[in-house]
């Protein structure tokens, strides 16, 4: 089976910052792949070339073996990918139910005359989405249950925000994740919650994901494979036993330890945000 | 783990407390909107359908009309700024191009007589194609740079309407007169369809009140669509929204597209009321105007704009002197009434009231005394042929029989009511009864010698200072919903 998305010699700089250098690797489909780092690491960036909101200098990147380099980010979702954010962007001025709806416009198909006229075909669609969103919503417990539907996206607490971020990424009908730190900003108890739920997401969503996370406790719970990136290099791949102790990844986290290197802690479980 | 993590959350458990709070402005809307649909379209169409057979009067229904093409014109902005939230500053020239077109194609100018059926509709697919030119930009700019490039687009728009009378072509001799210049162009045809001819104000107004009610379902169904929902999401955050699949180039271009289209198509149909076009029609201030409408009803509401533009094309003509109920100016009415109206509302707890109006008629009373005793030749002469009010009022207010003093006082007198305005608001709540007075005292004064007399710079004041009030009360408009940018 050919990977869902391969990364090939991909590089990035921004002015004199080489941001990505020659990285490659792949997700196979069904797999939950991490990518860890030090803060700067290229991470983000990882992600933005993957949603064609940067574009590489150089290299290919593969989503079911077509080409991703040189699409639109809309064109790159309608494809199949979609990602939440490390920064929050929600819709804040929008109900809860409407920030899910309006990620399902890639694969709606209502004309304006359509939508004037109110056709049984619009009101069909219209139906679909709002079940659609529902669904998704559902998908989160009670918590964007029912009131919650109709409330602005503002009034919702922090993890909620994020909930509702992993909802509307869900309503663009991906086949590819791709989550920017999703535990940030949450507390122990929801990011056990959360590790939870990324397994759920695979298993009952049928999604593959591609993870940046900070958090060693969430990395461990879900990921099948692990890639460590520092200053924009792969610096090791593989699980996250392997990964955890490999000796590049600990001095890129601790730095470079003078003599044994083998008494060095693995990276800190407790997550360091930014 | 007993955390109640389903629990009620704060917004819930406020529910109660808001709904206490609100105001019975806000109450009365909610009832309305608890109403079943077809009611409350029946309450909105029934008197507006029924007003030609209520009055005669052709300047009533000339009014009502120009309401019906500001709320179009209000509705059709609010697509750009109000969804997709673009600063379009160049939104007249499309209403103009819709006006010019449509003089080019029917009237005497070049002996061109296009059926309506097609030339309106022309014109809608016209503005609309100008609209994806200057959305164009958009795609590029935001914010205040979009903002100044497409009040550009205005401006030339106004300069070419007015120079190009003399057009030359290259390598022809002949000189043509192309938009007539500053005269414009007149005599154009009426609105002719089936054999029927718009001819009369009662039919032009059913042609705009018809607008109205189409184009408001229009935008109502768009925005509840997924081409709404887009668009709300582009406004929120263009990048989020395109990473979700939305194709943020193209539906900002639509939206410019369908805003300028409804413009056009207006354009076209004012033309034809006004028999005529100028460069004057299509300039600056029908932009102000149409902002304060938008901004008045609240940026993103449909009954807003409604309200916006009935609010901003009424109190002109309520101000006009010579419109007369019961034999008592208008413009005099709407000013006592309204500020008494204002102070009821203003001022609590409401048994102050009485010391106040009180204190203002029996001192406005003795400064009368005062003043006739001592210049009795100065003073206007109470006329028993005037009306009610103006006859009370020059029994409490010494105005000036001389005119230019009365003005040169009243100047005076408003410069003195800016500055009591201001220090009001800076005096501790007690201690502002007295200064209040005086304030009113001065105010009636100002009028009686100044305002009532220039009702366009009024219009201006007032407006103005609905916009003040409004910044500070209501920021989001009288419909509008509060938007939080960061949270």
């Amino acid at each position: 089976m050919p990977p869902l998305l391969q990364i090939d010699h991909v590089s990035k700089h921004f002015g004199g910052l080489q941001v990505v250098r020659d990285l490659s690797f792949s997700v196979e489909p069904g797999q939950i792949v991490s990518l860890i780092g030090p803060n700067g690491a290229g991470k983000t960036t990882v992600l933005n070339l993957i949603t064609g909101l940067y574009r590489p200098d150089d290299g290919r990147i593969l989503f079911e073996d077509r080409e991703l380099v040189k699409l639109t980010p809309h064109q790159i979702t309608e494809r199949g990918i979609a990602r939440t954010f490390q920064s929050l962007r929600l819709f804040l001025n929008m109900s809860v139910i409407e920030n899910v709806m309006a990620a399902a416009y890639s694969h709606t198909q209502a004309q304006l005359w359509q939508i004037v006229l109110r056709t049984p075909f619009y009101r069909a669609e219209e139906a679909r989405i709002r079940q659609l969103a529902e669904e998704k919503l559902a998908f989160f417990g009670e918590r964007l249950q029912g009131y919650r539907f109709d409330q602005p996206a503002y009034s919702l607490s922090y993890a909620n925000r994020r909930r509702l971020e992993i909802a509307r990424a869900m309503a663009t009908n991906p086949k590819l994740l791709l989550l920017d730190e999703p535990a940030a900003g949450m507390n122990p108890n929801e990011t056990l919650e959360l590790t939870d739920l990324i397994g759920e997401l695979r298993t009952r969503g049928n999604y593959t994901i591609l993870i940046i996370e900070h958090d060693m406790q969430v990395i461990e719970g879900v990921s099948d494979k692990v890639i460590a990136l520092d200053y924009g290099e792969k610096i090791a791949e593989g699980s996250y036993q392997d990964v955890v102790s490999n000796e590049r990844v600990i001095e890129a986290y601790l730095g470079r330890k003078h003599g044994n290197s083998k008494s060095a802690r693995p990276p800190s479980t407790n997550s360091s945000t930014d | 783990m007993s955390v109640d993590k389903f629990g009620q959350d704060e917004w819930v458990s406020q529910v109660g407390t808001r709904r206490r709070d609100e105001t019975r402005l806000q109450l009365f809307i909610r009832r309305l909107r608890e109403l079943p649909r077809l009611v409350q379209i029946g309450l909105l169409i029934a008197l507006p359908l029924a007003l030609p057979l209520l009055t005669a009067n052709d300047y009533v229904l000339r009014v009502a009309g120009l309401i019906c093409l500001y709320s179009v014109l209000a509705l059709g902005l609010n697509i750009v700024v109000g969804f997709v939230g673009l600063l379009d500053l160049g939104y007249v020239a499309f209403f103009g191009m819709g006006g010019y077109g449509y003089a080019l194609l029917s009237s005497a100018q070049f002996n061109i007589h296009v059926p309506t059926l097609i030339s309106v509709p022309l014109m809608g697919l016209l503005a609309a194609g100008m609209g994806i030119l200057l959305g164009l930009p958009s795609l590029r700019l935001s914010g205040d740079y979009l903002a100044i490039v497409t009040l550009g687009f205005g401006q030339v728009f106004v300069q070419l309407t007015t120079a190009m009378n003399r057009v030359q072509f290259p390598g022809s001799d002949q000189v043509i007169n192309l938009t007539g210049g500053p005269n414009g162009i007149p005599d154009l045809d009426r609105l002719h369809v089936f054999g029927l001819s718009a001819s009369s104000v009662t039919a032009y107004y059913y042609v705009l009140l018809a607008s109205l009610v189409i184009v408001l379902i229009f935008v109502y169904r768009l925005n509840q669509s997924r081409l709404g929902r887009a668009w709300r999401a582009i406004r929120e955050d263009s990048l989020a929204a395109e990473a979700m699949g939305i194709p943020t180039n193209r539906l900002r271009l639509l939206g410019f597209a369908i805003g300028a289209g409804i413009a056009g198509i207006m354009g076209a149909i004012f033309a034809a009321w006004q028999q005529s076009v100028f460069p004057g029609n299509f300039d600056v201030t029908l932009l102000i105007t149409l902002y304060a409408m938008v901004v008045l009803g609240g940026v993103g509401s449909l009954y807003g704009m409604v309200l916006g533009a009935f609010v901003i094309t009424a109190l002109p003509e309520v101000l006009r002197p010579g419109t007369q109920i019961a034999g008592m100016e208008l413009a005099q009415i709407a000013f006592y009434g309204g500020t008494l109206a204002l102070l009821t509302i203003l001022i609590r707890p409401r048994w102050r009231l009485v010391p106040i109006l009180a204190a203002l008629a029996v001192g406005g009373v003795i400064i009368h005394a005062v003043f006739a005793g001592l210049a009795p030749d100065a003073l206007l002469v109470p006329d028993e042929k005037l009306s009610l009010i103006s006859n009370l009022v020059q029994h409490w207010l010494p105005i000036p029989l001389n005119v230019p003093l009365a003005t040169n006082l009243g100047n005076l007198a408003f410069f003195a009511v800016v500055i009591l305005l201001v220090l009001l608001t800076q005096v501790p709540k007690n201690a502002r009864i007295f200064p209040l007075i005086v304030t009113l005292y001065l105010l009636a004064f100002v009028w009686e010698t100044r305002l009532s007399k220039e009702p366009s710079t009024t219009n201006l004041l007032l407006t103005g200072a609905m916009l003040v009030i409004l910044m500070n009360y209501r920021p989001q408009g009288l419909f509008g919903q509060r938007r939080v940018e960061i949270a």
